[in-house]
């Protein structure tokens, strides 16, 4: 079932973001020209706050292989608590996944500030690299059977 | 010459200034903003963290719903494509001429060429990486390299690079030659404007004083040695290494770094405090301590000046919790040891014995000094400078200069934090809004769309409810910033063929004209009513494309933006193919999303011109004649039976004025004023209604019988003030020769014969309530400064001795510490592990002992007279207060405000504001700038016709609601309420309700609600579900 060492797999990944510190943190990657893995794709939110469970569901049941939130860093988000929040919902989506045999690894959040061009792009690194070495996601690898 | 015409000028484009020019603006005053920099943000720009909260959150300095982080600004309202339609923002501005008085202000001006058109500027870096230049980047303190042809930072307003034709540029054209746009244009000029306005506000800021100067540090010679500035941008995450601190020699992490206080304060040179260092290094050592694990963090000091809101629990944090260690040193030279490039410091050692240490790097904390622009200006203006060369102000008057009609703010005036810049900064354009009150209100601007406008500039909307979507997409090829690795012809061919787009069309340049009208014509001529821009940020550009289409008939909520530069083309360079398949399948998603997204619209009220303050002393006075004076009407309500509060208690100051007279003025204006209406023992009863419409009981006891009388208000000014706790410590009440400051000055004043008899006075520090929450109380030292310095003036012989935890002389009061030691007053430092102790010897004499640190032995004094320092504690009555206008208090006890930094007069509900000290203990000038800078915020929502709330919030359907309380214990801003009246799912009893006015739109209940029965009005579970949809229908 996994794909470890298929090195031709390239991951399909969503990535949620809030407008102030994340969306932010892509622009500056932009501006400076900081390059990364064109497979993810980004949907913004005005808070990590909003990110529902179902909407990271959604994205996998969609086919992604892997999500993950960008937010504010902790203590300066935009909305005080709202990246706090989004945290204690990744765990509990991280569980919730782990359960349906998707698996929670393929779901994480990071907190980056606006400034953090090269951070905001080594997530993006670093989830296509882990996604890549988990292999596709089940329900699509079913899909595919 | 060109000539002009406006209310305001507003020299210096920092915090300061910009928050002065928002609030002018906001009363609908026409302002220039003018800045010499090249870009608008000053020092606070530099910064990557603020003391004591840790955050930037600079996208928090106004209260409105503000798009995304605006730094180096503090508000939409300084976006270019959002600016305030009443701020003209001059960048690379000088002044060059001031004629005439107040009213009638002619300025010269001179602006310096950009020789790039920044209207024109597509930000694409072309210029920057073909320019053989490399220049050290002044914006990273020296520590990274620019082009000549550059911008300041990557986020910078105006949005657009600058080439700096200095000695070392060749004028080689390469820059010309390669810009996409044109737009570089090399032989502009040097142009000269001439400005008629009514009134100027001077927010020129600070310099660092020159670490160069101090010779025995090495700085520029030990490349470890480096100062406070330079270790900012460092630590910044926009910084050169992205916030790892890195040594400079090697660039290896530290293991030990010592702070060097005072490097420019408290010195021959400059003999005042720079009340912001103390703060800054503990912050500094605090990140290090985060980011660099096992590090050492040594701080060499005087004394720590912790002296604002939550500072004490700051540094206690960081000496405590993060173990940040102090040495109360002043460290005389620095040696560096060659091989290491380590640095040695001899400083003595907890035995009074002389020690070495070894440093991997040393920051020097350094002062601040007058800005270097700041003696031409004031020559210029004909304004006064203050012996330290910053600008004079009369203590009462604490935001006018010497010359009528010219205010000022900020740093410039004395050495301050941010949040004391913006009490400033609001508070001298509440003193220009008095100034020009018959102007106010007559450029009316608006925040009915999520963009800034001025009223009345579109056509009425088109309802497009019922309408299947006609969606529009707009390929912008920004060439070569998007062409130049996306296929935008097969964007835009594949947008056509998505569900609902009925037109799409490639665009050159889509945020320039011609392509602006292309698209407003397309709009209509199409018939479109959805609209998706696929092109550069929303960051920068949304509000651009929201106003063209609200100007196209459509309501602005009906556009999405997808972002195919900065988050495609610009990162994924090297996979063209792949890069033009995320940047389709971005615009699908927009496309997905606008379809199901529907039209918002704000609601609005009309303000009732009224504003109810609460509290008669120095800060409510203040405050209501402030808001009379600019034309509203004001009621002022005060619980005891006389104006005053606790002035009516303060009868000289140190320097020198007579309160009394202050006093006097201030009520009479009041008691005076035809548009204030006084109630006196009255107290605020309930309070209920939203911004603009607020609906209070006040309650008079008169007698037997209470009156009670019903209030409409737009705004509430809380003034309730603090005052001087009276515990049962130090034998205070049990013998009468222990007395407080307050009585001491009592006693000075009135009975003066009584201090010539005394031989012995001891004064004690920092006398707080047990057991609660440690904070300073900030006036306590200089007023036993002017109280010891009177006791001697009086009595020379008398010995004084004041046992003190640390001195906390900010700013210019640093002059009366000198003075008193001048005078032979004796300071003698205790901790909190050796208390002084006063008791009654057997022959009935006083006795106070005290710790003394320098010889290690405990000393007996015998005063005939002790005098306390007590706390400041708030008003009784406060908590009651804050239960009625629901709203928070501070750990300390005193009203919380929206944020800690950014916004000290704002309660976080809009439309409440505070002054003074129900704020945090504070002096009269600092109460009075204070009740301004509310004044102010105030005027700018009485001056609004209308005002505008609500819109992109969340929305409760009480149909779904079982009244869980998940929204109630999840919002972050404490908004829901279940309400009684409301009925749920199944006709049961309560449901949620969010105030519109109040909601600050993060959704976080939303995500939470069990019953989904809460919506986020423009981000719609559908809109989402279907930009899902949109990202992976392959």
């Amino acid at each position: 079932m996994s794909d470890n060492g298929n090195h031709t797999f390239e991951p399909e990944i969503t990535a949620f973001m809030c407008i102030y510190c994340a969306d932010m943190s892509a622009d500056t990657a932009g501006a400076l020209h900081v390059q990364y893995p064109a497979n993810v794709k980004l949907v913004k939110m005005p808070c990590t706050g909003k990110t529902d469970v179902k909407y990271i569901l959604d994205a996998f049941e969609h086919g992604a292989d892997g999500v993950y939130v960008v937010g504010c860093p902790i203590g300066n988000c935009h909305h005080v608590r709202g990246n706090e929040r989004a945290r204690k919902r990744i765990e509990r989506a991280k569980k919730l996944l782990d359960e349906i045999g998707i698996g929670g690894q393929r779901l994480d959040i990071f907190f980056v500030s606006g400034g953090m061009g090269e951070t905001f792009a080594r997530c993006a690194h670093e989830m296509t690299e882990r996604i890549r070495a988990l292999g596709p996601n089940p329900l699509r690898a079913k899909e595919r059977d | 010459m060109r000539r002009e015409i406006g209310n305001v000028m507003v020299i210096g484009g920092g915090v300061a200034g910009m928050r002065a020019a928002v609030d002018l603006a906001e009363a609908g005053l026409q302002v220039y903003l003018v800045e010499s920099a090249p870009a608008l943000g000053g020092r606070v720009a530099q910064l990557g963290y603020m003391f004591p909260t840790h955050d930037c959150v600079l996208c928090r300095g106004t209260s409105d719903h503000g798009y995304g982080c605006t730094r180096p600004a503090i508000s939409p309202a300084f976006q270019d494509h959002n600016l305030h339609p009443n701020i003209r923002v001059l960048t690379l501005t000088n002044v060059i001429r001031v004629d005439g008085q107040a009213g009638d202000f002619r300025v010269v001006l001179r602006h310096e060429p950009r020789y790039v058109d920044p209207a024109r500027c597509i930000n694409c870096d072309m210029c920057s990486l073909v320019c053989p230049v490399t220049l050290p980047s002044s914006f990273q303190q020296e520590l990274a390299t620019r082009k000549a042809a550059y911008k300041l930072a990557v986020r910078s307003i105006p949005n657009a690079y600058i080439i700096d034709r200095g000695p070392y540029c060749d004028d080689c054209g390469r820059c010309v030659a390669v810009c996409p746009t044109q737009c570089i244009n090399l032989n502009e000029e040097p142009r000269e404007l001439e400005v008629h306005v009514g009134a100027i506000i001077m927010a020129l800021g600070y310099d660092l004083a020159d670490a160069r100067e101090y010779e025995e540090f090495g700085f520029g010679r030990y490349p470890n040695v480096i100062h406070s500035m330079q270790y900012e941008r460092l630590a910044s995450r926009s910084g050169p290494t992205e916030g790892i601190v890195l040594r400079p020699s090697d660039g290896q992490r530290p293991k030990r770094i010592a702070w060097l206080q005072c490097v420019g304060s408290r010195d021959q040179k400059h003999p005042y405090c720079s009340s912001i260092c103390c703060m800054y290094a503990t912050k500094e050592a605090m990140i290090a301590k985060e980011r660099l694990p096992g590090v050492h963090a040594q701080v060499f000091m005087m004394d720590e000046r912790a002296f604002n809101k939550e500072f004490n629990a700051y540094y206690e944090t960081a000496r405590r919790k993060f173990g940040v260690e102090y040495t109360r040193a002043r460290i005389s030279f620095i040696k560096e040891d060659p091989e290491t490039k380590d640095l040695l410091l001899h400083y003595p050692g907890p035995d009074g014995k002389m020690v070495t240490d070894r440093f991997d790097m040393v920051v020097l904390s350094l002062g601040t000094v007058p800005p270097r622009s700041a003696g031409e200006l004031a020559r210029e203006l004909g304004i006064e400078l203050n012996p330290y060369g910053f600008c004079q102000t009369d203590k009462f008057m604490p935001l006018e200069t010497s010359v009528p009609g010219v205010y000022v703010c900020g740093t410039f005036l004395s050495p301050k934090e941010i949040s004391e810049t913006f009490l400033d900064a609001s508070g001298a354009a509440g003193e220009v809004m008095r100034l020009l009150r018959s102007q106010l209100g007559r450029s009316p601007s608006s925040r009915q769309y999520p963009f800034l406008s001025a009223d009345g500039e579109f056509p009425e909307e088109r309802d497009v409810s019922g309408e299947p979507p006609r969606v529009g997409v707009f390929v912008c090829r920004c060439e070569p910033a998007i062409d130049g690795t996306l296929d935008t012809q097969g964007i835009r061919d594949f947008a056509l063929k998505l569900p609902g787009v009925v037109h799409a069309e490639l665009l050159a340049y889509g945020c320039q004209e011609p392509d602006l009208r292309r698209i407003r014509q397309a709009v209509v001529e199409r018939n479109l009513n959805r609209v998706v821009i696929a092109g550069c940020s929303p960051r920068t550009h949304e509000p651009l494309f929201q106003r063209i289409v609200r100007q196209a008939g459509l309501n602005p909520y009906l556009l999405s933006m997808a972002n195919i530069r900065e988050q495609c083309a610009w990162v994924h360079e090297g996979q063209p193919d792949l890069a033009t398949r995320k940047a389709k399948e971005t615009v699908r998603m927009a496309v997905e999303r606008v379809r199901r997204a529907q039209p918002v619209h704000r609601l609005s009220v009309a303000p009732t011109r009224r504003a109810l303050v609460i509290g008669g002393g120095v800060a409510g006075m203040q405050a209501a004649l402030s808001i009379a004076d600019a034309g509203y009407n004001v009621t002022l309500v005060e619980r005891n039976a006389q104006l005053g509060g606790n002035l009516r208690h303060i009868f000289y100051v140190a320097e020198g004025q007579n309160p009394q007279r202050l006093l006097r003025d201030l009520v009479n204006r009041v008691r005076g004023h035809e548009r204030i209406e006084v109630f006196t023992r009255s107290e605020v009863k309930s309070h209920t209604g939203r911004t603009g419409d607020f609906r209070s009981v006040v309650v008079t006891h008169t007698g037997p019988l209470d009156v009670e009388t019903e209030v409409r208000h737009a705004v509430t000014i809380v003034a309730t003030g603090g005052e001087e706790w009276r515990g049962d410590v130090y034998m205070l009440g049990q013998d009468e020769r222990v007395v407080t400051q307050l009585d001491l000055e009592e006693i000075i004043v009135h009975r003066p014969e009584e201090i010539t008899r005394l031989k012995q006075v001891v004064m004690i520090q920092c006398v707080h309530p047990p057991s609660e929450v440690d904070y300073c109380s900030r006036v306590c030292c200089t007023n036993t400064m002017k109280n010891a310095i009177r006791v001697k003036m009086l009595n020379p012989g008398c010995q004084v001795y004041v046992l003190y935890k640390d001195m906390i002389t900010y700013g210019f009061r640093e002059q009366f510490y000198t003075e008193a030691r001048r005078r032979g007053v004796i300071f003698m430092r205790y901790d909190e592990q050796h208390l002084p102790q006063v008791s009654r010897a057997d022959d009935g004499r006083l006795e106070v002992r005290a710790w003394e640190q320098v010889f290690g032995r405990e000393i007996t004094l015998t005063p005939d007279l002790v005098a306390l320092s007590m706390a400041v504690v708030p008003s009784p009555g406060t908590a009651e207060l804050a239960k009625i206008l629901d709203v928070p208090l501070s750990v300390e006890g005193f009203f919380q405000e929206a944020h800690l930094k950014m916004r000290p007069m704002d309660f976080m509900d809009e439309g409440i504001f505070m002054a003074g000290m129900s704020h945090y203990p504070k002096f009269i000038e600092e109460a009075i700038t204070n009740a301004q800078a509310a004044a102010a915020r105030a005027i700018t929502l009485l001056a609004k016709e209308p005002l505008y709330y609500g819109g992109p919030v969340a929305v409760v359907d009480q149909d779904k609601c079982v009244g869980c309380l998940t929204c109630v214990r999840t919002c972050p801003f404490q908004i829901p309420k279940i309400r009684a009246d409301f009925t749920g799912v199944g006709g049961i009893v309560g449901a949620a309700y969010i105030e519109p006015a109040l909601c600050q739109g993060c959704g976080t209940c939303t995500a939470e609600c069990p019953a989904k029965a809460i919506q986020l009005m423009a981000y719609l579970d559908a809109q989402l579900a279907g930009e899902l949809t949109g990202a992976w229908a392959a």
